[in-house]
């Protein structure tokens, strides 16, 4: 009984209704659906989950704390137009779902319009098959894996003097039924793992971490990854020690390759998002096919990568994913689409409609956002720069849509004087405003890396899983959070 | 709220959680059952735009089986999920490693305020009419459409209500329960800016626990006019060291990063600038800083605390001195002390007696911070780094709105910095603060 009611598996047929297991039927579903458009919805969709989240952590040299958190219910959506109704329940009784179905559809006040037809699995892309669940590996499996990551961040410098470590898994099904017969159900993995360290030296502690995130099985802990993540957080903690402030003011910023597409996500990504635009409320929503940036900036958003923590086979309205570009050659080219705003302008939704569990309703939000290569090499670009500073990692960012001021926040850096590295930094908020930091980027390297971490992002209350990537990039001047004399 | 009446009997499936857990293996369990309904409602345009309502069930277990521990929780409240997530939970706890410091608290140490006297549960709440609260948003809505400047190109208005009950159960025979009301409203608007093309946008949200003590229409349009009034014409000043009148809407971003270092689990991690502090001089002596769980109506207050503690209002840097550290009843064990909470209520900073424009006067320059964007806290070194916005005073006039700017510096540096609390505090708030003012904070900006 355990494994049916607490432990997730995906539909063993591909016709397979996932939710029948919970006594969910076709004939429910549709009655469901034909109460929820019962006041005459356009449309609607039942977007049912079930998520199971196991957690093991590591601390004072012992694997002593697990969790383990089930998530089982039915949102459902009713829509008019660009009105939506929404309610959601935990208990998948017939009766407390057609109660929710009738709560959504108060947002219509006319009379039933379309009823539902027969429904029909869809079969979907698998960008991330799963080679080994982990379901099937055991607490006696875990817990020395933990040991192993602890025992290597001691082991790399003597200055560690605490170590904790954490590995969360998760397994969901989502399934999306939507009137017109379309049940698109997808199997999502998702694993991450945390490593972090507080070091001393000389009566002064600095503590830093490094993370894994993909959609993928224990696969995803290869010992390359691992070694990786352990030697990580050692070393960034202690490049603390030695690291300082830059000056305070508007200055050249170079970012490394990677983690660094944060500035994409916060000064680019959510004004692409079109609920903003169809509002009129974002910086870019008049800007449609003019350029906003220097031709050799191409940014994409992909929610097709093999494995990527912001992959998605399809999306949360049932809409295929798929690689929407966003900056072609410096010019804008589309906005990110749920159906709503896809209808609003007229265009295909880019399979963004996603939501953060069925207690929420899908808006368009990011997935795997990167910039293309561009034609500069890292080498140059860092020595092109007179006085600036050069950042290696983030911890995290902001922007505020409508001004389209954005921040993000480096944990690590350089100072980079007559074109070299200098001093080590540390903890600098950089600010800037987004359509001017995208006119202002000088120079891409040729080193597109997508970061390995786990970003969540926010938005309206909601967080999502994303990735994001970027080549080398010299953005000619922001402001820097150094210290004033 | 909810359509469906619930056959769910929350205290029971507590109690039968606890029952369940001893009879599987464990030692000792805790079991906590929530249930909220809430309602949110939004409008632009002139008409409703989404409107959502749910009624939500989770259950949270915490299991100790043979000096080991675990935590599990579900909205899946089907007795036999139940059983079998607590079959689960017993199974694997017994693989991890022991952890004597996991135990229930002390029963003596545990216990609840009179839930009366807190007056946390609004009764308007379950008589609420449906057609009211969307007459009443309709109505915000109007205002803030009559109210806008010429330059505005959208507006948005937003209501929530919600009640939410919680029973918490203990195999030591502790038993709580808690419930909560929550009525709000707010206004968002975006400009349109001819001069920069820019898109600044402002807000007014405002919340209480009673539907009396939700501000007024009035004072949610008088606030986003001031919040609208700020955005226009930004731009950075000159990078320097200012004093600093951090706003009293938004001083819970640098209060909350003196909490980080105060709790239990930085302290014991090492990852905390306050370690080997407690009882030494953190902050100016004119500093002090409460938690207070016992305020009537506080938007922060509570009955009992996440382990069951009883609440007690603790000074927490009081003149300066570091009084008392965030102590959960695990971490107490761990650093050898007696707990104190593992998490703050209402965070109350004592009234000064002058406003900020007054104690601004005599000075040629200052800035006041009013938002802040990015930024982030190392609680280990205490630097920290936030984007903000605010404006340039002279003389406490504003002269010049400020935007792209940050501030930068370490808390200790900070606090020792701090000057006085203003005469402006926010009572719809956990965070009980007036505008708080800080010498030779160090801004980066032109």
């Amino acid at each position: 009984m355990a494994d049916l009611i607490s432990a997730v598996s995906p539909p063993s047929r591909p016709e397979e209704l996932y939710f029948e297991r919970f006594g969910v039927t076709q004939e429910a579903l549709r009655g469901v659906m034909s109460a929820a458009l019962s006041r005459g919805a356009d449309d609607c969709d039942l977007f049912f989950e079930h998520c199971v989240i196991s957690s093991v952590s590591m601390a004072d040299g012992k694997v002593n704390r697990a969790s383990t958190s089930i998530d089982l219910g039915l949102g459902v959506r009713a829509r008019v137009g660009d009105q939506v109704g929404y309610a959601y329940t935990e208990d998948l009784s017939l009766a407390a779902m057609l109660a929710a179905a009738r709560t959504a559809a108060e947002i219509a006040m006319t009379t039933p319009g379309r009823a539902p037809v027969n429904l029909s699995v869809l079969g979907l892309p698998s960008y991330y098959p799963v080679k080994e669940r982990w379901a099937g590996v055991g607490m006696e499996r875990r817990v020395p894996m933990l040991r192993a990551w602890e025992a290597a961040a001691f082991a790399r410098d003597a200055r560690v003097e605490k170590v904790s470590c954490q590995l969360v898994d998760a397994e969901r099904v989502i399934a999306v039924v939507r009137p017109d017969g379309r049940v698109a159900q997808d199997f999502q993995p998702m694993t991450r793992a945390v490593v972090s360290v507080t070091a001393q030296q000389n009566g002064r502690r600095e503590s830093n971490l490094y993370n894994l995130a993909g959609r993928a099985g224990l696969e995803l802990l290869d010992a390359d990854r691992v070694n990786r993540m352990v030697n990580e957080a050692v070393d960034r903690t202690m490049f603390l020690f030695d690291a300082g402030k830059p000056p305070a003011g508007e200055m050249p910023v170079v970012l490394a390759a990677g983690a660094s597409g944060i500035l994409l996500h916060e000064a680019i990504g959510h004004g692409m998002e079109a609920d903003f635009n169809r509002k009129g409320v974002s910086i870019y929503a008049s800007r449609m096919n003019e350029r906003i940036a220097p031709s050799f900036v191409t940014v994409v958003d992909n929610g097709t990568l093999d494995g990527s923590r912001g992959a998605i086979n399809i999306d949360d309205e049932a809409n295929p994913s798929e690689r929407t570009v966003l900056v072609q050659d410096g010019v804008l080219k589309s906005y990110l689409h749920d159906e709503i705003s896809a209808k609003h302008y007229g265009v295909a939704p880019t399979g963004s409609g996603r939501r953060e569990s069925f207690r929420h309703p899908p808006m368009p939000r990011m997935r795997a956002t990167y910039m293309e290569p561009g034609p500069h090499k890292p080498e140059e670009i860092i020595a092109s720069v007179k006085n600036g500073i050069y950042c290696t990692s983030f911890s995290n960012g902001q922007v505020h849509i409508g001004a389209g001021d954005f921040a993000f926040y480096m944990k690590t850096g350089y100072l980079i004087e007559d074109g070299k590295l200098t001093r080590p930094l540390k903890d600098v908020n950089i600010i800037g405003n987004g359509p001017t930091a995208l006119e202002r980027v000088e120079m891409v390297g040729d080193d597109l890396m997508l970061d390995e971490g786990g970003w969540t992002c926010g938005k309206d209350g909601q967080g999502v899983p994303v990735s994001q990537g970027q080549p080398t990039v010299k953005v000619g001047a922001l402001v820097v959070g150094g210290v004033s004399a | 709220m909810s359509a469906v009446p619930s056959l769910i009997d929350p205290q029971k499936v507590a109690r039968d959680a606890v029952a369940l857990g001893l009879r599987l293996g464990a030692d000792e369990v805790r079991a906590s059952v929530g249930r909220a309904d809430d309602v949110q409602l939004q409008r632009r345009g002139g008409r409703l735009e989404r409107a959502q309502e749910a009624r939500t069930f989770g259950l949270s277990v915490s299991l100790f089986v043979d000096g080991r521990y675990s935590s599990h929780s579900s909205s899946d409240m089907r007795p036999e999920a139940i059983a079998a997530l607590m079959e689960r939970g017993v199974e694997s706890t017994r693989l991890l490693e022991p952890d004597p410091d996991r135990a229930l608290p002390e029963r003596a140490l545990m216990g609840g305020l009179d839930e009366a006297s807190l007056d946390l549960d609004d009764p308007t709440a379950r008589q609420r009419d449906p057609a009211r609260r969307r007459e009443e948003l309709e109505a915000l809505e109007a205002r803030a459409i009559a109210a806008a400047p010429a330059d505005l190109i959208s507006t948005t208005a937003h209501l929530w209500e919600g009640r939410s009950e919680s029973w918490m159960c203990l195999s030591n025979g502790f038993e709580a329960q808690s419930a909560r009301t929550t009525f709000g409203w707010g206004v968002e608007a975006t400009l349109k800016e001819a001069e920069t093309g820019k898109l600044p946008e402002g807000y007014a949200f405002e919340q209480a626990v009673h539907l009396s003590d939700r501000p007024s229409a009035d004072a949610l349009m008088a606030e986003l006019d001031e919040a609208l009034s700020l955005t226009r014409r930004t731009s950075a000043c000159a990078s320097g060291r200012y004093l600093m009148v951090l706003d009293a809407r938004v001083v819970g971003r640098l209060l909350g990063a003196l909490l980080g270092p105060m709790s239990g689990g930085a302290l014991h991690e090492r990852r905390s600038v306050f370690l080997g502090k407690l009882g030494e001089q953190v902050a100016s002596p004119r500093f002090s800083l409460f938690d207070d769980p016992t305020i009537p109506r506080g938007l922060g207050s509570r009955s009992t605390d996440g382990d069951g503690l009883l609440p007690v209002r603790r000074a927490l840097i009081d003149e300066g001195v570091l009084k008392t550290p965030l102590l959960d009843v695990y971490y107490a064990r761990k650093l050898g002390m007696a707990p104190t909470t593992g998490g703050v209520s209402n965070l109350v900073v004592p009234v000064g007696d002058r406003s900020w424009r007054a104690a601004t006067a005599a000075l040629p320059e200052a800035i006041r911070v009013t938002s802040f964007l990015g930024g982030n806290t190392n609680p280990a070194s205490g630097d920290f780094s936030f984007g903000i916005r605010g404006q340039l005073l002279r003389h406490g006039e504003a002269v010049q709105n400020l935007s792209e700017m940050n501030i930068t510096g370490n808390i200790l540096d900070l606090y020792a910095n701090y000057v006085e609390a203003a005469d402006d505090v926010r009572l719809n708030s956990s965070t009980r603060s007036p505008s708080l003012l800080f010498d030779g904070v160090s801004f980066s900006g032109a």
